[in-house]
This record gives structure tokens, sequence and C-alpha cells, in this order.
């Protein structure tokens, strides 16, 4: 795996921690939204689709640090909108990083070469630059024309100067596999610590007949993508959750794996769905109905593989058992077994 | 980033419409409309009061059920009970009409790139590019 031992190691004790401990639901990744606004409109993004007076408001750096301590995940991943524009971001880092947070902070880098003087490397900190493929399939996806290359020369930037980069890649049904398996070896070549995929979140009213066909469209696609992988390749991921959206393996979702924090409060079910939002982490955890969510039980679920949900499944994998290690390690040191 | 594209019905938009419940199930579903319309819905309250504001909550099921807003002039949140609201105008701009990856992909290339450049300079102008 690409992640740096002492962030493995960190994690690691936190999940075992919960384990000896028979917390039955906990957090892996708080998802701090501080911010909707974005320097970007791509198409279809529900992000950014509020009013103004909405987008101009901001998350307090105190708002921050309290939502991230409550929460008390080891890693915070910051997206948005686009966390560059805040203001106050390289203060909310610095706080979280205090905290001994693992910061994730996303952003399309049109911004990023701009602002890196405003950080300070280190272990604790990853920019995750959002990526979508090579250049025709980037600018495309965020329809605008130069943001590919604009990316790339700030990713260069902020590896020259000692910072742990990542990309963020959100795939769809209409992408091709050789395409994206060319997009790894240039992400890889330009020297990045590592990679993330998902498939892409995306809700339609429809029999289960057509649902059933989506997530096996969104298998195939995934494993002709990461079938026969490249050993170059590393992914910042669990091995078993890329098994999952090969359709290798079967996971429940784990909303409450990726709480999500922003502007409303915390919001309940997950990252991706909007039904409501609560004060206080507590009431999050405590009394939203889980029940209700997840594969088979929401038709808002039904055609879900997306990371925010199923990543802390596969981590839960990992730590539940020996099987569970031991396909962890097998998936890792021979990715290509069938 | 966009981790989702939303089919959203370009045909079924609320923007202009209003809604005058006269019963507690209809309140309950104009009031579930405005919290799932993105954008600004004018409220008229029993107290004469209008407000205007972006519905980001709503708890039907409390105790004394409420919604929570935005309001569009003003700082903070405020929270209005569901017994005090009169009628819902969706008068706000529906900023998740047209805005489907289907709609953009059926745009021709000289509209996308029109469009693309006006959301450029709009973010320009704030200072965010």
């Amino acid at each position: 795996m690409a992640v740096p031992l002492s962030q493995m190691f960190t994690v690691t004790k936190y999940v075992l921690t919960q384990k000896l401990k028979g917390v039955k639901r906990y957090p892996l990744v708080l998802m701090l939204e501080p911010l909707f606004r974005c320097n970007l409109a791509c198409a279809g993004c529900g992000k950014i689709q509020y009013p103004d007076h909405v987008l101009d408001r901001r998350l307090t750096p105190e708002q921050c640090w309290a939502a991230a301590e409550e929460c008390g995940a080891p890693i915070v991943s910051i997206p948005g909108g686009e966390p560059l524009i805040h203001p106050e971001m390289p203060e909310i880092v610095r706080g979280l990083i205090a905290r001994k947070k693992y910061v994730y902070l996303c952003t399309n880098a049109i911004l990023l070469e701009r602002k890196l003087d405003e950080y300070t490397p280190s272990k604790y900190l990853t920019f995750s630059v959002h990526m979508d493929g090579l250049k025709e399939e980037h600018d495309r996806a965020v329809c605008r024309d130069g943001v590919y290359e604009m990316a790339v020369k700030a990713i260069k930037a902020a590896l020259k100067c000692g910072f742990r980069v990542t990309t963020n890649t959100t795939l769809f049904d209409d992408a091709n596999p050789e395409r994206v398996r060319a997009f790894f070896d240039e992400m890889m070549k330009l020297g990045v610590e590592g990679m993330m995929i998902s498939p892409g979140y995306s809700y339609q009213k429809a029999p289960d007949q057509q649902h059933f066909l989506k997530r096996h469209r969104t298998r195939e696609l995934f494993s002709k993508i990461l079938g026969n992988r490249k050993p170059g390749w590393r992914f910042n991921q669990s091995p078993l959750f890329l098994e999952f959206l090969m359709g290798k393996r079967e996971y429940q979702c784990t909303p409450w794996g990726n709480p999500t924090y922003n502007i409303f409060g915390w919001q309940r079910p997950c990252y991706l769905l909007q039904d409501g939002y609560v004060r206080t982490f507590r009431e999050l955890m405590e009394e939203t109905d889980w029940e209700r969510y997840g594969t088979g039980r929401n038709e808002k679920c039904a055609d879900c593989m997306v990371h925010c949900g199923y990543e802390a499944s596969a981590v839960q994998d990992t730590f539940s058992s020996w099987s569970g290690f031991s396909r962890t390690v097998k998936a890792t040191l021979l990715p290509n077994a069938r | 980033m966009t981790d989702a594209k939303y089919h959203t019905p370009e045909d079924l938009t609320l923007q202009g419409r209003v809604f005058r419940p006269s019963s507690t199930t209809e309140l309950h579903e104009a009031i579930e409309q405005a919290f799932d319309y993105r954008g600004d819905v004018t409220l008229e309250l029993t107290s004469g009061e209008t407000v205007i504001g972006y519905v980001f909550n709503r708890d039907a099921n409390s105790a004394v059920p409420a919604l929570e807003l935005f309001p569009r002039d003003l700082p903070g949140v405020r929270k209005i009970a569901y017994a005090d609201v009169v009628s819902i105008a969706f008068t706000g701009e529906d900023t998740a009409s047209g805005k489907s990856w289907e709609a953009w992909v059926a745009k021709k290339e000289s509209q996308r790139r029109a469009e693309s450049e006006q959301v450029a300079a709009a973010a320009k102008a704030r200072g965010h590019l």
C-alpha cells in the first residue's frame, strides 16, 4: 500500500481499540465540508447547487476542529466545493494537524500552486487532487478546458516542495478502461503517493432489474480496469474495497464510517444522501435509523458502490477476523490472483 | 468534486409554484418539497411575517415539527414550526434545473463553451481563479 507506516499504524490502533471496546459503529474518516463554493461548475455536481447566499457561508476553524474532536475519526477528508477558496483553510489544516489528524485536503488544484506557501509539508497532510482521467476525459468531466494541465503542473510543484499528494478519481459507466489504465500510468509517472478511485453515484428511480444491471456494469468496468493490475500502480485504498468494485466480494454499506459535517450540521445518513441534519455527532450515530439505508433497503442506495460507504466495510472486514486479515494480505501481495 | 451526477428531472421544477396547504398532510408534503428544492422559498407565516430563505432541514417527527432555514439576507439560522407556515412559494431560482450531466451533454459545443467561460468569469470576479 502507498500509505505511510505511521498512518497505517494509527488507523490500525484506532480500529482495534474500537473493537476491543466493543463499539458497534465507529467513524473512520470525517468528511468535513467547510464550504460549497467552487471555482468549477462540473455538470451534475449536486454539491454546488445552492443559492449564492448559501454558497457564501463557511464553517469557522473552531467549528471544524470541534467537529473533528467530537467525531474522533483518525482521518479527516476535506472536500467541498473547492476547499482552497476558504480564506482560513491553512488555519483549519494547522489545527487539525495539531490534533494529530491525518488530513486529506481535496482540491481541483486550480489554486494549489498559488497557495502552496500557505501550507507546511507534513506526514499528516495530503493534497488529494481531483483527476477524473487523462486530459480529454478530465477536462470534459469538469466542463472546462485546461484544468488537467493546470492540475499536473500543481501536482509537480507540490511534490517538489515535499508535500504528500494523491489523486482522487470518480468513474462513471462511460469510462474507457484502457484510457483509465493509461491514466494510472501517467499519475504514477508524475510521482504521486497513491491513487484513489471510486464509481460515481447516480440515483435514478428505476425498477430493481435496472439497478442490478447498473451494479453489474460497474463491476464489469472495474474488472476491466483493475484486472491484470500493473505492479507499479499504488492505490491509497483498501485492497478489499478494490475487490468489491470488481465484484469479487460483497459488502453492505457502512454509512457511519464516513460521517459528514458541513454548514448545515451533521448530515444524515451519509456523504451522498441528504436526508436531514442534526446538531451533534452523538445524535447522528445514536438516533439515525441506519436500518433504512443500504443496498436492498433503500432505492436511493440501490446503485451505490461509492468509497464513502463501502471502504469502511472493507476495513471492517480486514479487522473482524483472522480470515479477513489474511484476505487483505493476499489481496495486497497478489492483486491479480483469481 | 463530482462524486455524484444527479438525474434532475428537468420538467419537474417547482420554481414559480405556490402551495397553500389545507391539511397537516399537505403541509408536511409541501415542506418536504421545500426541503428537496435547491433554491430559496418564500414562507408566509401565521403572524403575517414573510420569510425568504433556503430550507436546509426539517423534522416532521419531533414533538414540535419544525424546519430550519438560512435567511437570504441575514446571518444565522431560523427555526420555524410547521404550524406557523401558511404558504410556501418556490420563488428562488432552482439551481439544479438544467444542470444535470445529461443536459450538459445534450448542449451544442458552442453553448457548453460559452457557459464554461461564464462560470470562469464569475469565479475570477470573486477572486477564486
